[in-house]
């Protein structure tokens, strides 16, 4: 299974991949309490531009995103439903800048440095026994194939307008599902065939 | 080479003799997927470079290659790499046995070129800076270089394949295993392909639908109903084959129950 990349290099490509992960980190936690819809649209903003700076390739690194958009709309339309459309706005604006913000640290790194980065957070599994290989592999797993399962669902949601004429619906949420768990037993066995997470010399 | 276990290494169960002629056997091998039989009572001896698998979908074939590289184990019976029952030494088959997919969109677990490269030297025990200066060297080798720093999905189906062959040469495998490798590929970069796999020095095992692909083979086993219906040279078994073919299209309708 393929995950999305923006080719490098641009300096995004060059920052060291701590760095990034710390600011993801930091930015993750400082917008956390954050209500204010001015600030927040603000950050939205200031992410994009981040986008931007890389040029066109960058921006259509964006229009990628469009399924997430819907997935917006959806929860900013359940908020609607509920009365608390302030309150869905908030939340809308947070969850983008966040997920548009990693989706950018995902997709100009290198997977193996982001195994480096996250490796020494998971050493202290050696003095029990464990091996810290394995959580290291699976959380850049995670990080790496979030932007493939908006992919994924962007197909689906193509599927669907084929047939229907319509954009979209909660019925792909099922196959969508079916979907990651078939490509995380590709991914699996693709793993498995090569020596699996532990590798074969048994290096931890 | 320390790459079995110690405690094992006096007992011949648990070694691979490189140097056997019979590089992979099937004893009484059966396998289940669910209630499913999907092998029944398999038996036989592979000593050609290159072999070829065919039979209808769902006739055994993709469990039979998968149980060689130790990504299936049999219910029952066993089944030897180099002589070592792969329930032995499952860990350490993936060197011995490289897998290839049908679908390269499903092998490829890393973004980059060099990276999907570089992850079979570092299984193999390299540290990153050599696995990354060792995957470069290998692409430049496979005249390759230029794609080394491309984002996999942006390459061609060909190229796409050609990566993932590499993927595995780099672990240096004895035995190379393929699962439709053709299939999603256009008629030139197949053939381009089916070339490149004939010139390494590894042993072969192949499915393919295209029957022309298996010609020049050694052998031939065809599969049908997880038994093995026929086993010879290729001259023999595809035209058996593509005339039990033509014969059950006739008389068939196009129906759910025909296909």
């Amino acid at each position: 299974m393929i995950a999305a990349q923006i080719p490098g290099p641009s300096w995004l490509h060059s920052l060291p991949t701590r760095f990034k992960l710390l600011v993801l980190l930091v930015s993750g936690a400082v917008l956390f309490p954050v209500d204010d819809i001015l600030i927040l649209a603000t950050c939205v903003g200031l992410v994009i531009g981040l986008y931007a700076s890389l040029g066109s390739k960058g921006l259509v690194q964006l229009r990628l995103l469009r399924p997430f958009g819907f997935m917006m709309v959806f929860i900013l339309g359940l908020h609607a439903i509920s009365g608390t459309v302030e309150t869905g706005v908030s939340v809308v604006l947070r969850l983008t800048a966040m997920v548009l913000m990693a989706n950018l640290v995902s997709v100009t790194t290198r997977m193996d440095d982001m195994l480096d980065a996250v490796y020494p957070i998971f050493l202290p599994l050696k003095w029990i026994g464990g091996s810290p290989r394995k959580p290291a592999l699976a959380v850049t797993l995670v990080i790496r194939f979030a932007p493939v399962l908006l992919n994924v669902y962007g197909c689906l949601q193509d599927a669907f307008r084929a047939r229907t004429g319509r954009h979209s619906s909660w019925r792909l949420i099922a196959p969508l599902a079916l979907q990651a768990l078939k490509m995380s037993e590709n991914v699996a066995e693709a793993l498995t065939a090569r020596g699996g997470s532990k590798g074969l010399s048994n290096n931890d | 080479m320390a790459f079995w276990s110690k405690k094992h290494a006096s007992r011949p169960e648990h070694r691979f003799d490189l140097s056997a002629a019979t590089y992979a056997s099937l004893e009484n091998v059966s396998l289940k997927l669910g209630d499913r039989t999907v092998l029944d009572d398999v038996s036989v001896e592979l000593q050609e470079r290159r072999v070829g698998l065919i039979g209808l979908n769902g006739s055994g074939k993709s469990s039979l290659v998968r149980l060689l590289n130790g990504l299936r184990f049999p219910d029952s019976g066993t089944v030897r790499i180099f002589g070592a029952a792969t329930t032995e030494v499952a860990p350490d088959l993936p060197r011995h046995v490289g897998f290839v997919f049908q679908n390269p969109d499903h092998q490829a677990i890393f973004p980059t070129v060099e990276e999907e490269i570089a992850f079979g030297l570092t299984q193999i025990g390299f540290d990153k800076k050599d696995a990354r200066k060792g995957a470069r060297a290998f692409l430049k080798l496979h005249d390759c270089d230029r794609l080394a720093e491309l984002p996999f999905a942006s390459l061609s189906e060909g190229q796409k394949q050609l990566i993932c062959i590499l993927a595995i040469l780099v672990m240096e495998p004895q035995i190379l295993v393929l699962d439709e490798p053709l299939t999603s590929l256009d008629g030139l970069a197949s053939r381009l392909i089916l070339k490149k796999l004939k010139s390494v020095e590894q042993r072969l095992v192949m499915i393919s639908h295209d029957l022309s692909t298996l010609a020049d083979f050694d052998r031939v086993l065809w599969l049908e109903d997880g038994k093995i219906r026929m086993d010879s040279v290729p001259g023999d078994v595809l035209p058996a084959y593509a005339a039990d073919l033509d014969r059950r299209a006739a008389k068939a309708e196009t129906g759910a129950h025909a296909l």
